[in-house]
């Protein structure tokens, strides 16, 4: 209840003001309210539901064609199990990746990182276009 | 839901092709009581949750139906789904 409205309410209460007074003055306030501000993290989520991977190519002329549909529920799912892998086993992973040039420390990605990153997924839309390849990632 | 079926098709460079069901529940049945016993001996020696564990791994694999793995290169074509 907001400040005003119980202002109404107490000079009510004591007698100051009658019954109509207060729902005249009441209905005042709540049109004076301003709008509500729109959450934009309440909009209505699960509208995606597979993650799309489309890559076309000409590989020494001979074409080439890559459709690959994986579940956003599966990634989720993939993320929420990744988690349980033992810092050791990351370590390792990170070492060998380190080796064949993508120096990325998995131990810095953290599961609600990624859970955050899935969720977010059904804006992505990414295009590349190149004379012999064409990639498209999107969900749908 | 449980994947039931996973459909592969091979198409060769003569243009024949070859198309396979596999019903994945009188393969996965049999095998369950051994899977789950090689995760829970995994998850005991590498210090993981037990019941975490299976109840993720559970959830990841009711998570593939839907999936759809299609290859093509030149007259070579692979196709997986998971229904």
């Amino acid at each position: 209840m907001n400040e005003q409205r119980k202002d109404v309410l107490d000079l009510l209460a004591e007698g100051k003001i009658t019954a109509d007074e207060a729902e005249r003055l009441i209905t005042a306030l709540e049109r004076d309210q301003p709008p509500a501000v729109v959450d934009l993290d309440a909009r209505p989520r699960g509208r995606a539901k597979y993650l799309r991977l489309e890559v076309d190519t000409l590989d020494n002329g001979e074409p080439g064609r890559i459709n690959v549909r994986v579940p956003l529920q599966l990634l989720r799912a993939g993320v929420r199990l990744a988690a349980l892998i033992p810092p050791q086993a990351l370590d390792r992973a990170s070492a060998e990746l380190a080796k064949s040039g993508v120096p990325i420390d998995l131990k810095q990605l953290k599961p609600e990182q990624l859970e955050a990153l899935v969720e977010h997924l059904d804006d992505l839309v990414l295009d590349v276009d190149q004379p012999d390849a064409k990639v498209r990632v999107f969900c749908e | 839901m449980l994947p039931q079926l996973v459909t592969v098709r091979v198409r060769r460079p003569r243009g024949r092709t070859i198309r396979v069901w596999v019903p994945l529940l009188p393969f996965v049945l049999p095998l369950l009581p051994v899977v789950a016993l090689a995760a829970v001996v995994a998850c005991l020696l590498h210090h993981v949750s037990v019941p975490r564990a299976l109840v993720r791994g559970w959830r990841f694999v009711s998570a593939l139906p839907g999936t759809r793995f299609d290859i093509e290169q030149g007259g070579t074509a692979v196709l997986i789904t998971i229904k």
